[in-house]
């Protein structure tokens, strides 16, 4: 009967991270794995909720109040000028914002950009709705833009892919799992192709309110020709602390919220009823409740970040954004013997494909190992960086680019900080375990790659 | 007084491109459960419409009959944008699969609705509500801090709860954590089936009429679709243009029972007849059952209890329509597990969980007495 699954759902496999999340749980393990916090949400927002159930707000609505407040808030916020009758759409989560939004503009075979290292849920969205995603890698340490590098892989994959006619699309998401806000330069150069090759960008903002050291989120939308071109994606999840309530929304243009819309009700038809009243409590929120969120986060992250570099994890990029920590293993971790044995020899061949995907599943596969044995040993659960990095699935033409298993991308381990300190304090105590008398990271060597 | 329970705001007047929804209230008289207006109920359609507004002034009965999207002329999802004046034009465009899915029927008839003040029988949800113990168990799941990512495809004590009510109904024993992925209502499960388990080219057998968002997840699948129209008066199954059409290139048949918006159930020898020809020609069945629990004259029959047909059907359901919370958006897709695979992968794209205090609240609902269905 497996041959009854679509093609599409044949190619995913289950999500790694909440995998890890089911085993955390069984071993009783601090979750550092998934993005949801671990205290409680504010007390107004689930009053909120608790009295739209109790006033009956419990049938099919669309509460178009959010409109209004999404539309307040980006022009007090971001000096964006939004309609609420007509460039907004409210949908479950901003999971089903960006994936009615591709189904809205992708067709079978168009190509969508994507930057590299990336959360794992945008490629299938993509797919789903039968489109290619192209990566482009960001560079570490920093994880900046290549401007060189990008724009190539508009020109490259257009000769590749197109047949009659292609839409193609950026799609941005903001700091998971690096933490990286784009800069003014780097904003700019993904708005010059998109406007030099009538593109559209996509935009997942649901961390717009979690920046630290004073970076301001900057929208692409805000950029000159970008506004009517680009489909931003948010939910009040992360901000509110509710990424239970499936609430989120994309804006853009009348023309394209128009079609996600019409999709969206397709898809779930509305969002949960008691929880678009309470984004109104929610969306509602002064200054002060953002303010002290950011400076929350950002206590939380420099006890992180001290946390894992004490013990030996390297932290190049300091996170500016969002609540996850990409760390590097310690150098000494013999990850790294791991990496040079792996080196692809003959990647012109058919076999390069092999060696390009059993090496990567390899080193996902050590990644895991390491992972279980922190949770094993030091009861913390944290995902392995490898699941976010991706290779092209059309050829590339230059040996270096197919040997897309960077080493790089095998030292990774993300962090999620958005826990209550007592589980911040409690993940230092189990970390602790794993460290030596010597004060390094005592990782075990791997054991079924003997390569 | 009602008007400000209403959603939408008058001014300015909504333009015709939103599929909005209203809630239309009326505490002062909540109707019966015995009030021969829910057959009516099972007659409309279960679309957004927007309510009326909320005043009895002129009590004409509206129904949206049909199912088909009527393209709107002003709104040609690939025609320029007109932006502010300073943007240079350039035309935008949109997935020519979905180009002939604009605004739907029910969005023009809430116009009309609220432009005559009718009463809104367009929409398919109660104006009375659900029943409070469901609703404190949501209300103590906030309370309680389930507020944060429930398991993707279902809470455990949900998909425990709706494995015991199946096992009820049909007597089918399944595995809740490997048969069971709870979706955002029972539109994210019908989607999440079509695009985790159609390929494009695929052939589907419908039976129109049909809801609405059938036509728009298959075309959003490539699905090659085949509609078969049920006879009035009786809108009866016509098993002859069905053994016509069915053929080993058929990939799935979906079937609505009981049936919206004509009130039909399925009968157990058009059932028969279908399924025979299911298992013949290797085909799945996709049967939403979201009415099950208002039956009213005969008892409803699922497709998944016949004898050889658990193994190739996925059975989708609901809470919204039989606890009356339509708004919360708990439904759920019931399959063998091969088949639960493609459902549980296309839905962890398409929302990734679902809510998560209305699952809890749902588990309870679902252990409700018997007593509460009659």
């Amino acid at each position: 009967m497996e041959k009854k699954l679509s093609r599409v759902a044949n190619t995913f496999t289950p999500s790694p991270i909440q995998e890890l999340s089911h085993l955390a749980q069984r071993c009783n393990a601090i979750n550092l794995a998934e993005g949801f916090p671990d205290f409680p949400a504010a007390p107004a927002i689930k009053s909120a909720a608790v009295s739209a159930i109790n006033s009956d707000f419990n049938q099919y609505r669309h509460v178009q109040g959010i409109c209004e407040l999404l539309a307040r808030n980006a022009k007090e916020m971001y000096g964006l000028e939004v309609d609420p009758d007509t460039d907004i759409a409210i949908c479950c989560g901003q999971t089903e914002a960006f994936a009615a939004a591709m189904f809205a503009i992708i067709d079978p075979g168009d190509e969508v950009v994507l930057f590299d290292p990336c959360y794992e849920t945008y490629e299938g969205c993509i797919r789903l709705a039968g489109g290619i995603p192209v990566y482009v890698a960001l560079e570490p340490p920093h994880w900046t833009l290549d401007a060189e590098k990008f724009m190539s892989s508009f020109t490259g994959r257009t000769k590749a892919v197109i047949l009659n006619r292609f839409i193609h699309c950026v799609v941005f998401f903001w700091n998971n799992p690096t933490g990286k806000v784009f800069t003014w330069n780097e904003l700019e150069i993904i708005a010059e192709a998109c406007r030099s090759r009538d593109c559209l960008a996509v935009t997942d903002e649901v961390y717009e309110h979690i920046t630290y050291d004073n970076v301001k989120h900057v929208t692409l939308s805000l950029l000159p020709g970008m506004q009517q071109r680009t489909i931003i994606t948010s939910s009040v999840s992360k901000t509110f602390g509710v990424t239970g309530w499936r609430i989120g929304w994309a804006i853009a243009n009348p023309i394209v919220a128009s079609a996600i819309r019409n999709i969206h009700v397709k898809l779930t038809d509305s969002a949960p009823a008691p929880f678009q009243e309470a984004a109104l409590t929610a969306l509602s929120s002064g200054p002060d409740y953002f303010e002290s969120l950011r400076r929350d986060y950002e206590s939380k992250r420099d006890y992180s970040i001290q946390l894992l570099t004490g013990i030996g994890f390297q932290i190049r990029f300091k996170p500016q954004g969002s609540f996850f920590l990409f760390a590097e293993l310690p150098e000494s971790s013999p990850l790294s013997d791991v990496g040079a044995s792996l080196a692809l020899t003959d990647p012109k061949t058919k076999v390069a494909f092999l060696t390009l995907i059993i090496p990567c599943l390899l080193v996902l596969m050590v990644q895991v190992e390491y992972v279980k044995h922190l949770i094993e040993q030091a009861g913390v659960v944290a995902v392995p960086g490898r699941g976010f990095f991706h290779f092209n699935s059309v050829s590339s033409e230059s040996e270096e680019s197919l040997s897309a298993c960077h080493d790089y991308q095998k030292r990774y381990i993300r962090f999620a900080f958005c826990k209550s300190s007592a589980t911040l304090e409690a993940a230092a105590q189990g970390l602790s375990e794993l460290v030596d008398t010597k004060g390094c990271l005592n990782l075990p060597p791997p054991c079924k790659t003997d390569t | 007084m009602l008007e400000s329970q209403c959603t939408w705001t008058h001014s300015p007047p909504p333009t015709m491109s939103r599929p909005l929804s209203f809630l239309l209230n009326n505490p002062s008289s909540p109707f019966p459960r015995t009030f021969p207006l829910r057959q009516l109920f099972i007659n409309s359609t279960r679309s957004l419409t927007p309510a009326a507004a909320p005043i009895f002034r002129r009590p004409s009965l509206m129904a949206a009959l049909s199912t088909v999207s009527v393209p709107h002329p002003d709104k040609d999802a690939t025609a320029a944008v007109t932006p502010n004046s300073s943007q240079t034009q350039h035309p935008l465009q949109v997935a020519k699969r979905l180009e002939k899915f604009k605004t739907t029927i029910f969005t023009q008839m809430s116009m009309l609705a609220i432009k005559h003040g009718a009463i809104n029988l367009g929409q398919g949800f109660p104006n009375f509500d659900g029943p409070d113990f469901v609703k404190e168990a949501a209300i103590q799941a906030i309370k309680d801090g389930k507020n944060q990512y429930a398991r993707g495809f279902g809470v455990p004590d949900c998909n425990a709860a709706i494995a015991e009510r199946f096992k009820k109904d049909t007597g089918l024993v399944v595995d809740p954590d490997k048969e069971i992925t709870v979706t955002s209502g029972c539109t994210e499960a019908i989607a999440a089936t079509m695009l985790g388990l159609i390929n494009p080219g695929d052939e589907v057998i419908v039976f129109a009429p049909f809801y609405d968002s059938y036509e728009a997840t298959l075309s959003m699948a490539g699905a090659q679709v085949k509609s078969i129209t049920l006879r009035p008066p009786d809108f009866a199954v016509p098993l002859d243009e069905f053994k016509s059409a069915i053929s080993k290139n058929t990939r799935a048949v979906l079937i609505n029972t009981p049936h919206n918006p004509t009130g039909k159930m399925f009968t157990r020898e058009e059932l028969d007849t279908i399924a025979s020809l299911c298992i013949e020609n290797d085909v799945l069945v996709f049967s939403d059952e979201v009415y099950d629990k208002l039956a009213f004259e005969a008892d409803h029959i699922s497709m998944a209890s016949l004898p050889g047909m658990y193994e190739r059907t996925v059975t989708l359901n609901s809470l919204g329509k039989t606890f009356s919370l339509t708004g919360w958006k708990i439904g759920w897709a019931i399959a063998p597990p091969h088949l639960t695979w493609g459902v549980r992968q296309a839905h962890s794209y398409l929302t990734f969980a679902t809510s998560t205090p209305m699952q809890s609240a749902a588990a309870v609902a679902l252990r409700a007495p018997d007593s509460y269905y009659e």
